[in-house]
């Protein structure tokens, strides 16, 4: 069994100056195997904190990122599946569906995950799974309206993973299950 | 030769430790024969070793503790001897016919010390006597330890009220006397030690008369356990005895040691009762004492005894603490002229810790405290002392801690005063603590004049202070404060849209100050901090019978035009540019197509006149492109030039592959899924052709570069996207076309020539995998599918 | 010529017996040869009565020109070696010229004596009283035997006794009040005083109270004067400072001191002196010395 946090967009410090405390206080060191962020962090702070939850810290750019040496697009192998990250501004039109899915074939990935969007989603696509965590921060975006802050939870076990998204809404933390079995052996050669 | 002093003092040591216990044996046996005679004789020998003035303090309490378990044991052997018939009178009279003095009066308390317990006269009687005789020894180490003794085989034999040795009706006092008076004659002893030797050995004096102030304070402690002083001869007898000494002592150490013991021994309600004679004496100490750290201290028990009895509280208004403590503080300050800033400083930081524990609803005390530590740093310029700066720091974090709200703080008119008086670099410090406290605690900071208030708290890191070097400046340290700047921007915040965008012109004017460095850490969140606003009103109808003040969106914008503007100037262009594409896509959603267009226009010129990284370039064109595709509100010509000069831009990236990209994405500008007026398949086609061709011009130029084909990704790309046109509906992608690039590729792959590319392998497998799918999908998909063949 | 004295032998025992004698006060008092042996003690105007037995030898017939006792007072100048002079003399005849044969019992009897001074045993003088029994013989030296008695006389309190007080010093160096509460003190009394230092410049290390015995014989160019230190009482450790009081209390029982004598028969005087002395860091020595007057108290029981 492995945790796989997976966030993005938190836009710190332009639109929002820190992750809200209710997260803050449920993510822990320790607990976390592999964290992976689609971008937009946007300043080295807020690397440094992900650092400290888990050294094992994946990041690609997001266009406000001050680092620019973080990769466009990202894979990592954990256990059975294999992960493609990518923020998504490079994909357009954004947050289309369709559009992913063709990084998803191109990256040859099980799941998914980019950004950009601000909102939530997480689709069963074609055997694969496409996962936007959503602005952990909750930040703000032209693209969606009433941004409420979220993550997501990975946990992977053999070929079953099963996706926790935690919403802040209204104070209180949402959070929602859903589950992925893959059907065939990993695609790797 | 401080290792030969040493080593003699430890000869000397040894020689009396011998002396002593040879003495102690023939005085055991003469004990042990009843032979009260020779015990005295010996007894008396034995405590002529502590005649001795060879020995530092330490060495000499060594051989004091020796005598004195042999003293205990006389003791008992006097109890004895009265027991047996001997008349303590007669004792009492008997040890004094010893010629030396020294050990007559260890003798003497020894014997008076058992003469109390028979209870044959008056303890107060003997008590005085003994005090008295102590006079005899005026040598200061000798006088403190004999006094010592005294105290100690007299603390449990006081007169005091409820013990067995109670007297008459002045029995307190009696009690009371007797060691205010040993007391008095102690520290007379313990000040007069400073003067006496060397002018060279100053130091070593003062170490030695440090290791013996327990001795001197001990009788204080005596004092406070003494069940009889109530508050009331606390007040008229002790307190005033003790601090008459202290006061004529004339000696800093002294004066210094008994305050702090004071403080330290004596109830807290006793404290506060007595405030006025306590702090009265303060200023006629002498100006070398340390009294910022005695009155802190004091001040501190006071906070803390009210924080814990909140009984108590009544009881400090009522003797007026507050104001009693900030009076005694200035004339402290007064009295010793050479106090440095530090000290003073110092003093009204704990004065300010003292009114916020007690009075945490009296902000206006805290106020008076700030304005009087103003007027002491008034004139003396910036402080240039880092003890002093720390103190202003403690001082200034105490209100923002205590309340854990700056808005509190922002009331206090004479806290910015205070941070007039820091250096630059310290005044960012304390900025930084002002910011922290409002992230940490969440504070929202709701009005413009707030806004204002802590603008001017941390002007530090808003602008550039006079006299600050930018190359003495850590780029990180730089980063780190500006960023916190920015977070605290999103804390100022009204949901009353009018109040709202007053708050933004006021922090716009404020950032608009800071120079080209500061502008990229602090535009970004005005920017989002305004479009969240104009997010707000979007919503609304405009009101019709509305002022023409009235907050619009329109407005909004033009404050953001100038702010992105000052930002571009700097030059920051990316970062310009993203925020002019967010002010387009705000003013989209606005309905206010001039407005959009403008923000485009002002994106473009950036894009063509300052983004000249080709990666940068990319990155900027992907969220032209983005951005363009998400545009509803312009009109086919407005529309149409910004598309071709997007197209335009994409197909003159530096690379190939990248034009490739870029130009299919422009695809997206023509056909718009959800949008039916945006359905322009033909021209949407072209791109997609236009973008084949630059892979083939790609395909062919790594032929020749590198004399094989380059990957076959782009093409793979391509037909992805026609795939996805093709899916969409658009009727100008056909079978045929798929067709043709599946085959294409297909060769491409099979080629000698071809690089192979296993990613690329994978992608092309997995689209084909994908038309599989969709082919089997059946229904209308799977019809739209059926003809192609993979 | 020791093997002389048993051919010499006195032909009788002659032995006094104080009527009292057994429930009489004694007192030590110390020989000429160092002994020291006891002695009943007589106060004036007591009588003195008792006994003299004489018993001649086993066989032996005594002859004798008459039996007398003298009670005498002496007093004894050593440098005038063997002169001395009688203050007191009185006789008592006790047998008319005749013969013994067996022991015989006198009785005699001074009555209410007049004893006007104490014995005193001095460096350089002795006072004394004997009782001296002398059988006058012819031809062959008369028989004699003395007894011992001591005197003392006792005084009641002094109606007047004044404190003594005095400010002494060097100038701007130290000055200094002491005052002791008296100035006549009994045998077993205590000197209570306080000493106060209005300016001390010096280092002072030790304070002392000195208790002197001022004895002076003689007269005119004559004059012995001996002077003994018979307690040095230690009152001060360390060096004072402006303003100090030090407390004093000197018991004066452990000291065998006598009463004040003036002008003992225009012979000696005795007189004694408080003296004190305080010591600096240098071992200089300051000091001032005062006369007290030193008493017996009548003791009343």
């Amino acid at each position: 069994m492995v945790l796989v946090l997976a966030l993005g967009d938190l836009h710190i410090p332009h639109r929002a100056p820190d992750l809200p405390a209710k997260f803050k206080s449920m993510l822990v060191p320790g607990k976390i195997q592999h964290i992976i962020c689609t971008g937009n962090l946007c300043i080295k702070e807020v690397h440094d904190y992900l650092k400290t939850l888990c050294p094992d810290l994946h990041i690609t750019r997001g266009e406000y990122d001050e680092d620019a040496r973080y990769p466009e697009t990202k894979t990592i192998t954990i256990g059975q599946f294999k992960l493609g990250l990518c923020h998504g501004h490079q994909v357009i039109p954004w947050g289309d569906l369709d559009s992913l899915a063709m990084l998803q074939r191109q990256l040859d990935v099980d799941i998914l995950v980019t950004g950009h969007t601000h909102q939530f989603t997480a689709y069963k696509h074609e055997g694969g799974v496409v996962i936007n965590p959503g602005s952990a921060t909750g930040a703000h975006s032209s693209i969606t309206y009433d941004v409420n802050p979220s993550f997501v939870l990975m946990d992977i076990d053999g070929l079953r993973v099963v996706v926790y998204v935690y919403e802040l809404i209204d104070g209180e933390v949402k959070v929602d299950k859903i589950d992925f079995k893959k059907t065939t052996a990993t695609t790797a050669h | 030769m401080m290792t030969g002093v040493a080593e003699d003092e430890e000869k000397w040591l040894a020689a009396g430790i011998a002396g002593l216990q040879q003495n102690a044996f023939y005085m055991h046996r003469a004990m042990d024969s009843n032979n009260l005679r020779d015990a005295l004789k010996y007894s008396a020998q034995m405590l002529s070793e502590l005649r001795t003035s060879k020995l530092s303090p330490h060495k000499y309490y060594e051989l004091y503790m020796r005598a004195f378990d042999e003293l205990r044991k006389l003791e008992i052997f006097f109890k004895e001897e009265a027991r047996r018939g001997c008349s303590i009178v007669d004792l009492y009279e008997l040890v004094q016919h010893a010629g030396n003095i020294l050990p007559r009066l260890y003798l003497l308390c020894t014997v008076g010390s058992v003469y109390i317990k028979s209870k044959e006269a008056p303890a107060k009687d003997i008590l005085k006597d003994l005090v008295e005789m102590c006079r005899g020894i005026q040598h200061p180490l000798r006088g403190l330890f004999l006094r010592s003794y005294l105290s100690q085989v007299s603390r449990d034999k006081l007169p005091d009220i409820g013990s067995e040795y109670e007297g008459d009706a002045d029995t307190i006092m009696d009690a009371m006397e007797f060691v205010l008076q040993n007391f008095t004659e102690m520290n007379k002893l313990w000040v007069r030690m400073q003067h006496q030797g060397p002018a060279r050995e100053k130091e070593k004096r003062e170490k030695e008369r440090s290791e013996l102030r327990d001795l001197v304070g001990k009788n204080l402690h005596v004092l406070s356990q003494i069940e009889g002083v109530d508050l009331e001869l606390y007040k008229e007898t002790v307190l005033p005895r003790v601090l008459e000494q202290v006061v004529n002592c004339k000696d800093d150490i002294a004066q210094y040691y008994l305050m702090d013991c004071i403080i330290q021994v004596f109830p807290d309600e006793y404290h506060l009762q007595t405030l006025e004679i306590l702090l009265g004496v303060f200023p006629q100490l002498q100006p070398s004492v340390d009294i910022k750290t005695v009155l802190s201290q004091l001040m501190e028990r006071l906070s803390n005894y009210a924080a814990i009895s909140a009984e108590a509280l009544p009881e400090f208004l009522q003797v007026e603490a507050f104001s009693k403590l900030n009076n005694a503080i200035g004339k402290v300050i007064e009295a010793q002229a050479d106090m440095p800033v530090f000290g003073a400083v110092t003093l009204y930081s704990s004065l300010l810790k003292f009114s916020l524990h007690v009075h945490p609803d009296r902000l206006d005390y805290a106020d008076q405290v700030l304005g009087s530590c103003v007027k002491q740093l008034s004139g003396r310029g910036k402080i240039e002392d880092s003890k002093a700066t720390k103190q202003i720091v403690a001082l200034l974090s105490a209100p923002i801690e205590k309340y854990n709200n700056v808005v509190t703080a922002l009331k206090l008119s004479n806290y910015p005063r205070v941070m007039e008086y820091l250096d630059n670099e310290t005044n960012k410090v304390m900025a930084t603590v002002v910011i922290q406290s409002v992230m940490k605690n969440n504070t929202h900071i709701t009005t413009v004049d707030k806004v204002e208030a802590l603008f001017e708290l941390i002007k530090g890191l808003i602008k550039d202070l006079e006299r600050t070097a930018y190359d003495e400046l850590d780029e990180d340290d730089f980063k780190e404060e500006q960023n916190s700047v920015a977070r605290l921007i999103q804390m100022l915040h009204n949901d009353d849209p009018e109040e709202m965008f007053k708050i933004i012109c006021t922090v716009r004017k404020h950032i608009l100050t800071g120079g080209p460095k500061r502008l990229p850490f602090t535009v970004p969140p005005l920017v989002f901090s305004s479009l969240k606003l104009v997010r707000q009103l979007q919503g609304q109808e405009e009101n019709p019978f509305g002022d023409e003040a009235a907050t619009t969106p329109k407005k909004i914008f033009q404050l953001l035009n100038q702010i992105i503007e000052a930002l571009s100037n700097v030059p920051a262009p990316d970062l310009a540019l993203r925020l002019y594409l967010q002010c387009a896509e705000a003013a989209n959603d606005c309905e206010l197509e001039p407005v959009a267009y403008e923000f485009f226009t002002q994106a473009y010129i950036l894009y063509e006149e300052e983004i000249s990284d080709s990666k940068a370039q990319i990155t900027a064109i992907h969220l032209i492109i983005g951005t363009l595709q998400r545009m509803h509100v312009f009109g086919v010509e407005n529309r149409d030039t910004l598309t071709h000069k997007t197209t335009g831009y994409s197909a003159k990236l530096l690379k190939k592959p990248d034009q490739c990209k870029a130009v299919y994405a422009c695809s997206h500008l023509f056909w718009v899924d959800d949008q039916d007026n945006m359905k322009d398949g033909e021209r949407a086609l072209l791109c997609l052709k236009r973008a084949l061709r630059i892979a083939n011009a790609a395909q062919q130029m790594s032929n020749v570069t590198r004399g094989s084909a380059g990957s076959v990704t782009l093409f793979v790309e391509i037909l992805n996207k026609y795939l996805y046109f093709f899916e969409k509906g658009n009727p100008q992608i056909t079978v045929a076309a798929i067709q043709s690039l599946i085959e294409l590729i297909t060769t491409e792959m099979q080629s000698d020539t071809t690089t192979p590319d296993s990613t690329a392998d994978a992608f092309f497998a997995s689209t084909l995998r994908y038309i599989q799918f969709q082919k089997q999908k059946g229904g209308a998909v799977g019809e739209k599918y059926g003809p192609i063949k993979v | 010529m020791n093997f002389l004295i048993g051919a010499f032998k006195p032909p009788c025992n002659v032995s006094i017996i104080f009527a009292d004698g057994r429930t009489r006060k004694q007192v030590p008092l110390k020989k000429d040869n160092g002994q020291i042996i006891m002695v009943p003690l007589f106060q004036s105007q007591e009588s003195i009565i008792g006994e003299v037995v004489i018993e001649p030898l086993q066989g032996k017939k005594l002859e004798h020109t008459g039996v007398k006792i003298e009670l005498l007072g002496q007093i004894e100048l050593y440098f005038d070696r063997g002169n001395f002079y009688d203050f007191t003399s009185l006789v008592r005849e006790l047998d008319v010229p005749g013969e013994l044969y067996e022991r015989k019992t006198y009785r005699f009897e001074f009555s209410t004596v007049e004893m006007p001074y104490e014995s005193y045993n001095g460096v350089n003088v002795r006072l004394r009283y004997i009782l001296k029994v002398t059988i006058g013989r012819n031809i062959v030296s008369n028989i004699a035997e003395c007894q011992d008695f001591v005197v003392r006389n006792y005084t009641p309190l002094p109606s007047i006794n004044n404190s003594i007080k005095m400010e002494v010093g060097i100038e701007d160096c130290l000055h200094i009040e002491f005052e002791y509460s008296k100035n006549k003190y009994h045998l077993k009394d205590v000197i209570i005083g306080k000493i106060y230092f209005l300016l001390v410049r010096i280092k002072i290390k030790t304070m002392e109270l000195e208790i002197r015995r001022r004895e002076s014989t003689g007269s005119g160019p004559n004059t012995y004067v001996e002077t003994e230190t018979l307690a040095k009482y230690e009152l001060m450790d360390g060096a004072p400072v402006r303003g100090e009081s030090i407390p004093v209390r000197l018991f004066l029982s452990p000291y065998e001191l006598t009463p004040t004598y003036r002008n003992i028969n225009n012979k000696f005087s005795v007189k004694y002196y408080l003296n004190l002395v305080l010591v600096d860091e240098e071992d200089r020595r300051y000091f001032k010395q005062q006369e007290i007057t030193v008493y017996r108290l009548l003791e009343t029981p």
